[in-house]
């Protein structure tokens, strides 16, 4: 697990708030996939069930119930990506199906690369529920292919407890498709999230988001754009980010649009809610427009708990502790409520719940 | 139950009261009235214990106990309620949710058991209607979009679902129109007028004192309590204003 790696630099403006030499450290994490207990890492929901342990597929543990992986090569040029590079799995869902998936993926230290190509067929719906446990580098390619009317409601948890998970996402939605992409960041380890969704059919909808949770030295990482290529398309990326002790949240945010895509529709919302002086918090909203026709809104705020409503509830009986930790779940819920599958949403939930449980 | 002595407190190293006494006894209401700027709900704050409110000189007990070295929290599941006269609003977080967080954990502080999740809604039901809000508004976020008098009258539901021994409610009455205010005083009446409680309630006003008649009436004036007597003391207020009688 030795060896350089080529890794971005923080010199550069897409890199400037990670901190590559995370990555290096994680990969030298030695810890066992028997650490995991695997059935609690699921959302109670019927579908299949998949396992990925260090990158591979793991029939063992795996609950396919028919579903099948086909082998795929990816390249793709990113700085991080790349690593992950050669052969992959296929997921395909054919055209009209509706489905819960749901993918564990396991790093039992070291380094866990993994290209994943995810096609919606025209017209399926499909929730699509991946969960990061255990620790070292885990490090992920997702292309996601949305066909005509395909829906794609993706939540991402990252529950990793110590290392780095760095995410690339690289989705094409078409004609009237819809893709929602939520991340919980709610580990111990740091995480960078990257992403490019292009719009490139007709009426599109496109949506990134979720929330970032950090403590200790932490550091989390979100860099999305959404790119509008075809007219009429709507996107929205609504982040929270939360940061205690000295941990950082980073946010770039970015709505593209392209010549010719009239009536976009691209609204953006980025907050930060400190729980500590020295905490950090970056949010970067940033839109270019080259359509005359086109409605984007961008908000970016980074604030405190609001202390005349933590007086309020401490008048009412509500310790400081208790009072912090519903404020912050109210803020962060906005994000989190995005997710549309109730279960998914309350399970999420719970691993936001289970973030204040761990608090020293 | 409420022994105030000698209190003295500054806001931004401003003294504001400049010592203040007073007694409260189980199964009395008193009323405390003053012009803006006297220090009523600096007072309010005091015994509430917000934060930048500091206490310089003097004491303040509830039941015997040092009320000002308890936290909020501690004071307010020792039985002290505080009515805001500005309700705060808390985006994201529901009425029925914050108040079974309060109510439980004034239980938990108590050494009680929680209350089960159908004695609260039960509970609140019932409060609820006796105020005129309803379920669908507990569910709402707290405070958010209410009006002022609906604010108001949350206050009182919230006072009847804690069920608290001391309420003080600072300017409950403000920015209520007549049949609110019935309400709210009727809400008083029913949740507070007990043997073994008891109401300070803060008011600019003798409109409320018709409706929850007190035992006691103050007057506050920069910073002290200038003049006490029957409720005739508020009637006289509002003949000839505070102008005389505070001087």
């Amino acid at each position: 697990m030795t060896g350089l790696l080529d890794l971005p630099s923080a010199k550069s403006e897409a890199w400037r708030w990670s901190d590559p030499s995370a990555i290096a450290a994680a990969r030298e994490i030695e810890r066992p996939a028997t650490c995991i207990d695997r059935p609690t890492m699921f959302v109670q929901v019927e579908g299949p069930k998949l396992v990925f342990i260090d990158g591979y597929y793991d029939d063992d543990w795996s609950e396919p119930e028919g579903f099948e992986l086909v082998p795929i090569d990816s390249e793709s040029g990113h700085p991080l990506a790349r690593f992950a590079n050669g052969q992959g799995y296929g997921l395909r869902f054919e055209r009209d199906s509706a489905v819960t998936l749901q993918i564990l993926h396991v790093t039992a230290g070291g380094e866990d690369q993994l290209p994943l190509r995810i096609v919606a067929s025209d017209d399926s719906a499909v929730s699509i529920v991946e969960t990061f446990v255990g620790a070292g580098w885990a490090n992920r390619l997702t292309r996601l292919e949305l066909g005509r009317s395909a829906r794609i409601m993706r939540s991402v948890r990252l529950l990793q407890d110590e290392g780095f998970v760095s995410l690339r996402d690289e989705a094409e939605v078409g004609e009237g498709a819809s893709l929602v992409s939520t991340f919980l960041a709610a580990g111990g380890a740091g995480t960078r999230i990257d992403g490019e969704i292009r719009l490139a059919g007709e009426g599109a909808y496109g949506e990134a988001g979720g929330a970032l949770l950090a403590r200790g030295r932490q550091r989390h990482d979100a860099n999305f754009v959404v790119r509008h290529d075809r007219p009429s398309g709507t996107s929205r990326q609504v982040w929270r980010s939360v940061a205690d002790d000295h941990a950082a949240c980073s946010i770039a945010a970015r709505v593209e649009v392209a010549r010719g895509a009239q009536k976009t529709d691209g609204e953006q919302s980025l907050k930060g809610l400190l729980l500590s002086r020295a905490a950090t918090i970056n949010a970067k909203p940033e839109l270019e427009i080259f359509a005359d026709d086109v409605k984007c809104a961008h908000g970016a705020t980074v604030g405190e708990l609001d202390r005349d409503a933590l007086f309020y509830m401490a008048s009412r009986g509500v310790p400081d502790a208790e009072a912090k930790a519903l404020l912050t779940r109210a803020f962060v819920a906005d994000a989190i409520d995005r997710i549309g599958e109730e279960k998914v949403r309350e399970a999420f939930h719970s691993n936001v719940e289970g973030w204040f449980g761990g608090r020293s | 139950m409420l022994r105030i002595e000698n209190l003295h407190a500054t806001v931004a190293d401003k003294p504001i009261l400049k010592g203040l006494s007073l007694a409260v006894n189980a199964g009395e209401v008193h009323a405390i009235m003053g012009p803006n700027g006297a220090g009523k709900s600096t007072l309010a704050y005091v015994l509430g214990g917000r934060p930048g409110y500091e206490v310089t000189e003097g004491s303040a007990s509830f039941d015997g106990r040092d009320l000002l070295d308890m936290a909020p929290d501690e004071r307010a599941a020792a039985g002290l309620f505080l009515g805001f006269q500005y309700p705060v609003e808390i985006p994201g977080v529901s009425n029925v949710q914050f108040l079974r967080t309060a109510l439980n954990a004034q239980r938990r502080a108590r050494g009680e058991a929680e209350i089960s999740a159908g004695d609260f809604l039960r509970l609140t039901r019932e409060q609820g209607d006796a105020l005129g809000v309803s379920m669908d508004m507990m569910k709402r976020n707290v405070n958010v979009g209410f009006s002022g008098g609906e604010k108001k009258r949350n206050e009182m539901v919230q006072m009847g679902i804690i069920d608290p021994r001391l309420a003080v409610l600072d300017e409950t009455d403000s920015g209520l129109d007549i049949d609110a205010l019935r309400v709210v005083a009727d809400g008083i009446n029913r949740i507070m007028r007990r043997p073994d409680k008891a109401v300070l309630l803060i008011t600019h006003y003798q409109r409320l004192l018709d409706l929850v008649v007190p035992d006691f009436v103050h007057v506050l004036a920069e910073g002290r309590i200038v003049r006490s007597g029957g409720p005739e003391l508020a009637q006289l207020l509002e003949r000839e204003g505070y102008g005389e009688i505070a001087a």
